[in-house]
């Protein structure tokens, strides 16, 4: 599809989560590729990560509070929703049920009831991953892993809200939903990945590699994934625009998931490497300890056992050593073909700006503790 | 013929030997060509190829009988080109309209050259160069117009370098220039070859439509070459490494070669070959393109060895010092693998794809980069060849929370189905025994006597039981059981 490019204004759009990680790199992303839309940020908490423009304006709001959504949404009269909000993955199981169930319903009713155009979920790649299976190459095709089959109920309660988000497509005809799933998110501000990682190599651990490293797997830069998310409310807002025609199934995008990647798998321990060198790691491939699979996996046994009693958190998981040894990558063939996503930034340069960042932010922290 | 040290390298290494032995033994050529058939000039120009090239030569010859001619013609024609194009003899003026005009040439009953320098290696293709224009005035037009079209391009493109002091003095500047170089020597012949195999019907026309791909295929032999005799060209005073490349690194091309300088010189290795190996998923996509199996090797085989090649030299300084080769032994597996099947060339593809990964160092500029075009080449052979299929017994996982919910309800459901069920069968019995039981009695049945019976029997047996498994720890228990005696 070439025609969502004429889409070059969402209207009012709302970020749900535009304070968090990947919801204030889309408010930047609009603010930049499409200035004309009109945002509001709607958080729990809206102190962090603010971008001064007179067409952002920040709201606090609950989720999971359906009244106060449905008053928000017939103030504000949105055209699209942008919903990323989403608790921390440690967080208890009640938390995921209220916030990304729930809370994902409740935004729903409210916009089914304001009589929203777009509306676009952030899921995740991880719900058609299950505890047995890689993922090589996978696409849309596979089906969700839920339920019993789940081991991470937070990936479940994204599938749930997921299916919740789809199923609400064209109910009423004209509103129009889609979900965006993307996989191992990093960039300026990220908790997950980066700052572990950089955290492993001040601590000395970079002389260790788990598994022989022939695994693939996707990390996607932050700001790939707000364009992906850009791109997915242009073209609900493109068949909206068209009703009621339908697209054909080959080019529609409502109704429908869309794995978003940096399209360039690699080898997870040379992402890990990549990551350490950009914050000075200078350590020769022969001085690297190779640990084999199962013998890290018993380790990873041991150590959480051990740990547990000890009520400390184990320098290495079982969930660990499964994570750094399989095959974790996908298909944006899809993505490409309906959305014309193609990544903004290269996984090189993403792993820049996050190191960069995270240096930035540490020598600030080291100065105030100077004065 | 053979040395001594071949034999005393083949005797220490025998999965090599065997890879030698497998090829010659078991190698069939998919055609032959019918020698009987052929008349003087044609034997002539067969005669060419095999003393002009040493690699082609073998595959060339095994080409279907539509494009055997047409290709062998194709290579003798590029390679008198050539010719003329290497000899430092032949003053530039004379050369230059040589090159521009060397497709009228293959009008000309009867030309010849005589002008080469006595050291030029292939000197006689041109002094005999009439049996090859005999022999290119019998082939069916539409391949004497793709072979005309691509000889003029090339000429144009070799004129073009040779008039141009700038490529003479200092060598390739950019990596653009470089590319474009390649295209010219390469590139241009991998168009020319998928014209005639999809003139003659032996590949998808879809890949005249995608002339990346072709490019591709010339680009990677070529700078495959360009990578491994950098040493060579340096002694002949030839440069193809783009300054762009190693200009990051050093101040002059010499410098590369300087022992202190061993860092750098790797490090401009593997941009070099980040290069070229961005390009070995097109080579596999136009391979997917070929029906018919001897075009499919005349095309594997030269690849496989690139990829080869291409892993032998990464991070190797000896690229610097000496000429590097794959062995013999090397070069057979791979013939044996190239001949068979895409998805045994997607292996051989993804083989020396992860060597390379393997001695990737992070302390590279490229690093990543190779890590990303390696990871590329392994994604695209699963695009063609997936080693997984989306599971289906996930299936019946819950779509959303209602459903799971209500399957869990649905369990509950059964589960109390299945208790009902139970109850309701034991309350059937068990009335339908009542009822036996109080006919029983009506009809006179004594039950006291009955459990008095019973009674006594149980007592019996357990009471012998215990007494047997007493016995057991003596000899043998008598077994005088009073019950038995009743019966």
């Amino acid at each position: 599809m070439s025609v969502p490019q004429k889409i070059t204004s969402l209207g009012k759009v709302v970020v749900v989560g535009g304070c968090g990680f990947l919801g204030h790199h889309i408010v930047k992303l609009i603010l930049e590729r499409l200035p004309a839309s009109q945002i509001s940020v709607l958080d729990l908490r809206t102190t962090a990560n603010r971008q001064d423009s007179p067409t952002v304006s920040y709201h606090d709001g609950d989720i999971s509070d359906l009244d106060a959504m449905q008053a928000f949404f017939a103030k504000t009269k949105p055209d699209v929703v942008i919903h990323t909000a989403s608790p921390h993955f440690h967080l208890p199981a009640a938390v995921h049920d209220k916030v990304n169930v729930t809370g994902t319903k409740n935004l729903l009713k409210a916009a089914q009831d304001s009589g929203v155009k777009a509306f676009v979920y952030t899921s995740s790649a991880s719900v058609v991953l299950g505890p047995h299976t890689e993922l090589v190459n996978a696409d849309e095709t596979w089906p969700l892993v839920t339920g019993d089959a789940q081991p991470e109920y937070y990936t479940t309660t994204k599938a749930y809200a997921e299916s919740a988000v789809l199923e609400a497509n064209r109910t009423p005809t004209s509103f129009l939903t889609c979900a965006i799933r993307p996989a191992g998110i990093f960039g300026e501000g990220d908790i997950q990945v980066l700052p572990p990682m950089i955290n492993t190599y001040r601590t000395g651990k970079n002389k260790f590699q788990i598994g022989e490293n022939e695994n693939l797997f996707d990390f996607t830069y932050v700001g790939n994934v707000a364009y992906g998310h850009l791109l997915a409310a242009q073209a609900l807002l493109h068949t909206h625009r068209i009703l009621p025609t339908v697209p054909l199934d080959s080019e529609k995008v409502d109704g429908e998931a869309f794995f978003i990647t940096n399209g360039q798998p690699v080898y997870f321990w040379d992402f890990i490497r990549a990551v350490w060198h950009a914050a000075g790691d200078r350590t020769k491939l022969s001085q690297v300890w190779h640990l084999d699979k199962d013998f890290a996996y018993v380790i990873g046994t041991v150590m959480e056992n051990l740990f547990w009693v000890l009520g400390k958190k184990p320098t290495l998981t079982r969930a660990q050593a499964r994570y750094s040894t399989m095959h974790k990558y996908h298909s944006i063939k899809k993505a490409n073909a309906r959305l014309g996503y193609k990544p903004l930034v290269d996984l090189e340069e993403g792993i820049k700006r996050g190191v960069q960042y995270i240096l930035d932010q540490d020598e600030k922290a080291a100065q105030k503790k100077g004065q | 013929m053979v040395r001594i040290g071949t034999v005393a390298y083949l005797a220490t290494h025998p999965t090599q030997l065997r890879s030698i032995i497998q090829w010659k033994v078991w190698h069939t050529p998919v055609h032959e060509r019918d020698e009987s058939k052929e008349c003087e000039s044609l034997k002539r120009c067969f005669h060419f190829l095999q003393e002009t090239s040493r690699s082609f030569a073998a595959v060339i010859l095994e080409l279907h009988p539509e494009l055997l001619v047409p290709v062998t013609l194709f290579y003798v024609i590029l390679r008198g080109l050539d010719t003329i194009e290497d000899d430092m003899t032949i003053p530039l003026e004379k050369k230059e309209p040589l090159l521009r005009n060397f497709d009228q040439i293959l009008d000309q009953d009867g030309w010849t050259f005589t002008e080469n320098g006595p050291n030029e290696k292939d000197r006689q293709l041109l002094v005999e160069f009439n049996v090859v224009i005999e022999e290119f005035k019998k082939l069916k037009p539409a391949y004497q117009t793709i072979i005309k079209d691509i000889t003029k391009r090339m000429g144009n493109g070799m004129a073009d370098y040779c008039s141009n002091a700038e490529h003479n003095e200092v060598g390739v500047n950019t990596i653009k220039d470089y590319e474009l170089y390649c295209h010219h020597v390469a590139g241009i012949v991998g168009e020319g070859c998928t014209q005639l195999f999809v003139e003659g019907g032996l590949a998808n026309p879809a890949l005249l439509r995608r002339p990346e791909l072709h490019e591709s295929m010339g680009q990677l032999l070529q700078q495959v070459n360009i990578i491994r005799d950098v040493r060579e060209d340096l002694d002949d005073k030839r440069r193809f490494y783009p300054r762009e490349i190693w200009s990051k690194h050093v101040d002059t091309f010499e410098d590369l070669f300087k022992p202190e300088n061993k860092e750098k010189a790797l490090a401009v290795n593997s941009e070099m070959i980040l290069n070229a190996l961005q390009r070995a998923d097109d080579c596999l996509y136009y391979l997917a393109g070929l029906k018919e199996q001897s075009v499919f090797n005349f095309c594997a085989i030269p690849q496989s060895m690139a990829l080869a090649t291409l892993e032998l030299c990464f991070q190797n300084y000896d690229v610097y010092l000496k000429n590097v080769k794959i062995t013999k032994g090397d070069a057979c597996q791979l013939m044996t693998e190239s001949t068979q099947n895409l998805q045994l060339v997607c292996e051989v593809f993804k083989r020396y794809t992860r060597k390379i990964h393997k001695r990737n160092n992070p302390n590279d500029p490229n690093f990543l980069k190779i890590s990303i075009a390696c990871g590329k080449i392994e994604q695209f052979v699963e695009t063609i060849f997936p080693s997984q299929k989306a599971p289906i017994d996930a299936k019946k996982n819950p779509a959303s929370a209602e459903e799971a919910e209500r399957s869990r309800k649905e369990a509950e459901e059964t589960k109390w189905d299945n208790i009902y069920m139970v109850i309701a069968v034991v309350l059937t019995i068990s009335i339908i025994t009542g009822l036996m039981l109080i006919a029983a009695w009506l009809a006179g049945a004594r039950f006291d006597i009955a459990i008095h019976q019973f009674k006594e029997q149980l007592g019996n047996f357990l009471g012998s039981g215990g007494e047997l498994r007493n016995a057991t720890s003596t000899v043998a228990a008598t077994p005088s059981s009073p019950g038995h005696s009743e019966l």
